[in-house]
């Protein structure tokens, strides 16, 4: 559905996109993470045709959003980092004013309108004006904005920033919703929100993608999930010598004492074997009670940690 | 089109700005009005609208400062330029909204040379010629303001910008009659123009060879031509003023004169702007 190859943005000497590829399915929801200042808005904006790039293609359906801008933005329903509302227009007004430019023949825009106004629940401040509306209702009207149209595909641009938690889990639930019907590229820099939503994640940096793939591989190919965290009601000297008898054990760590007459240890096993139960039976066996045992997958923080800070370390190494 | 058009029609009369600009002009017509004609018990109403003409420049930012600037202020040009509808579109319904409050308080103003048919016998040719002209002298005039707007995003800058281009062009004859009008200083005014028309599209487009190239070309054509002809360069100063000189072309109209030179002069003025208006918001994305 969106293809986009080579694309980079310069603005005078500093590189905001430097060639990135990659392809977004149809009906895929498709995950956007990275820092501030990392490239996601720039690439969002030149896929909607805000702005232009200095080198690359990025097609939408087939159509070079440079080449033939008003089919392919036709396509599209954008939700930029601030909703372009007009603050003296009603929310009424305002929608209207965006399906008149977005061609709604006259027909289908008060059906239209009434049904986004129900899916982004906005019925009961429509005859507001904007400006006095809170940003949860600001940015559910502009989510509203980006649906007239019926576009294939949507584009937000952290679309839960600034919301209260109760608002962002609806605003999550109504995004997988249109991920249903909608191809969706969605950008944030909150990591649980990429992985609950997503089924694919790119994780850009400094311009460029540093990694791609969905949530849970991300996790596995980085992390690991042999890594097991256990609290043992013995000695650390105790519980260690227990861990050194069993097989299948990589390596085996202590974490202090986090309670009294406690230890907490790190088991990692090696690839593919579950510890789990050799353990239990083992502490088991000695007399040790587990009060605590639990995998240490990697989470999204830890990986985009990983990915963002390592070209960091390289190139400071490069300096020296 | 017609959406942008209503909305920025409609925009004039949510905020302020719309009411300030009808008042301001009603209120000088209607004062020169009563002093030239009421008071003055004359028939010719045309006067009132070339009274006015210094007024209404000073007031033309008021229609014109927000239309662009705040839009990218807002950061709702997103939308607009996000939407499947071309650039050129969006710039022309921004301007015919604008204009629009323009027509609308001129028809207004109607009511006062309807008021002298009372009284006396009102040459209406000349009133509707008069009309014509100011009107298109307006449309002129925000089309500059309009072509202002784009460049900045502050609605102040905006104005005080288009402020004093409009003065310049209100003070350009006087300006022009005080320049030498030798022969050399057409020459070396002439340079300086190809030099300042290189340099922009150097800006532009970051090319030294191409803006190199011009400047060569155009060198060598002032070079030409004053072999060619050399009185062309007599006066050149004034007569390059001469073309923004907008108000010179409005006398015809004020005497009921309806020459088609003056009409294509301020239609096509306000064209030039208009693509410069487009010209600009189309860099803007690119850089």
């Amino acid at each position: 559905m969106i293809q986009v190859e080579n694309l980079t943005k310069r603005f005078g000497q500093h590189v905001a996109v430097d060639s990135i590829n990659f392809t977004v399915d149809s009906g895929e929801i498709l995950g956007f993470l990275g820092p501030n200042g990392a490239g996601k808005s720039t690439t969002m904006n030149i896929l909607t045709g805000y702005i232009s790039a200095t080198e690359g293609t990025a097609l939408i359906d087939g159509i070079d959003i440079l080449e033939q801008p008003e089919e392919a933005k036709k396509k599209i329903g954008y939700l930029p980092e601030f909703p372009p509302l007009y603050g003296e227009m009603t929310v009424t007004e305002y929608l209207n004013f965006v399906s008149e430019i977005k061609g709604v023949k006259t027909s289908d825009k008060k059906a239209g309108l009434d049904r986004i106004m129900d899916l982004v629940r906005i019925g009961d401040v429509k005859g507001r004006l904007i400006r006095n509306l809170s940003k949860g209702y600001r940015q559910r009207v502009g989510l509203a904005q980006a649906l007239i149209g019926n576009p294939d595909v949507l584009i937000l641009d952290e679309p839960t920033v600034g919301l209260d938690p109760k608002q962002i889990i609806e605003m999550r639930n109504l995004i997988k919703k249109l991920g249903k019907s909608h191809t969706i590229i969605l950008s944030s820099h909150i990591l649980p929100e990429v992985s609950e939503v997503c089924e694919r994640v790119v994780i850009i940096d400094h311009g460029r993608i540093v990694a791609s793939d969905t949530p849970a591989n991300l996790s596995k190919g980085l992390g690991d999930t042999s890594r097991i965290t256990l609290r043992i009601a013995a000695s650390e000297k105790q519980a260690l010598k227990v861990v050194g008898e069993l097989q299948g054990i990589r390596s085996v760590e202590s974490q202090g004492s986090m309670e009294p007459d406690t230890v907490d240890i790190i088991v990692q096993a090696e690839d593919n074997v579950d510890i789990r139960r050799p353990l239990f039976h083992a502490f088991s066996r000695a007399s040790y009670p587990i009060l605590m045992m639990k995998a240490v997958g990697m989470t999204l923080e830890d990986i985009f940690m990983r990915v963002t800070t390592q070209d960091d370390a390289v190139s400071d190494k490069g300096v020296r | 089109m017609l959406a942008i058009i209503k909305k920025e029609f409609l925009t004039y009369f949510k905020s302020m700005t719309g009411y300030i600009f009808m008042a301001c002009l009603l209120f000088f017509v209607g004062l020169f009005f009563v002093l030239n004609n009421l008071l003055g018990m004359s028939p010719q109403y045309n006067g009132v609208l070339s009274n006015i003409t210094f007024v209404f420049m000073l007031i033309v930012p008021i229609l014109t400062m927000r239309l662009l600037a705040e839009e990218a202020r807002q950061k709702t040009d997103q939308l607009l330029l996000t939407s499947p509808i071309s650039l050129s579109r969006i710039v022309l319904g921004k301007y015919l909204g604008a204009v629009s409050v323009l027509f609308l308080t001129l028809i207004i103003t109607l009511i006062y040379p309807a008021i002298l048919s009372t009284m006396g016998s009102v040459n209406w040719p000349e009133v509707i010629g008069g009309y014509v002209g100011f009107f298109l002298l307006g449309c002129s005039l925000i089309a500059v303001g309009l072509f202002i707007s784009s460049i900045t995003d502050n609605q102040v800058i905006a104005a005080v910008v288009t402020f004093t281009a409009l003065l310049l062009i209100w003070f350009i004859d006087t300006i022009a009659k005080g320049l030498p009008t030798d022969r050399t200083s057409g020459i070396i005014f002439a340079c300086i123009l190809i030099a300042a028309v290189a340099f922009i599209f150097y800006m532009a487009a970051k090319n030294w060879i191409v803006s190199g190239g011009i400047m060569a070309a155009g060198l060598i054509g002032v070079f030409v031509g004053y072999r060619m002809k050399p009185a062309a360069f007599d006066g050149l100063i004034a007569k390059v003023l001469n073309w923004f000189s907008l108000l010179s072309r409005y006398d015809d109209f004020s005497m009921g004169v309806l020459n088609l030179s003056p009409i294509i002069y301020y239609i096509s003025f306000s064209g030039i702007f208009l693509f410069l208006t487009v010209r600009m918001l189309e860099k803007k994305r690119w850089s």
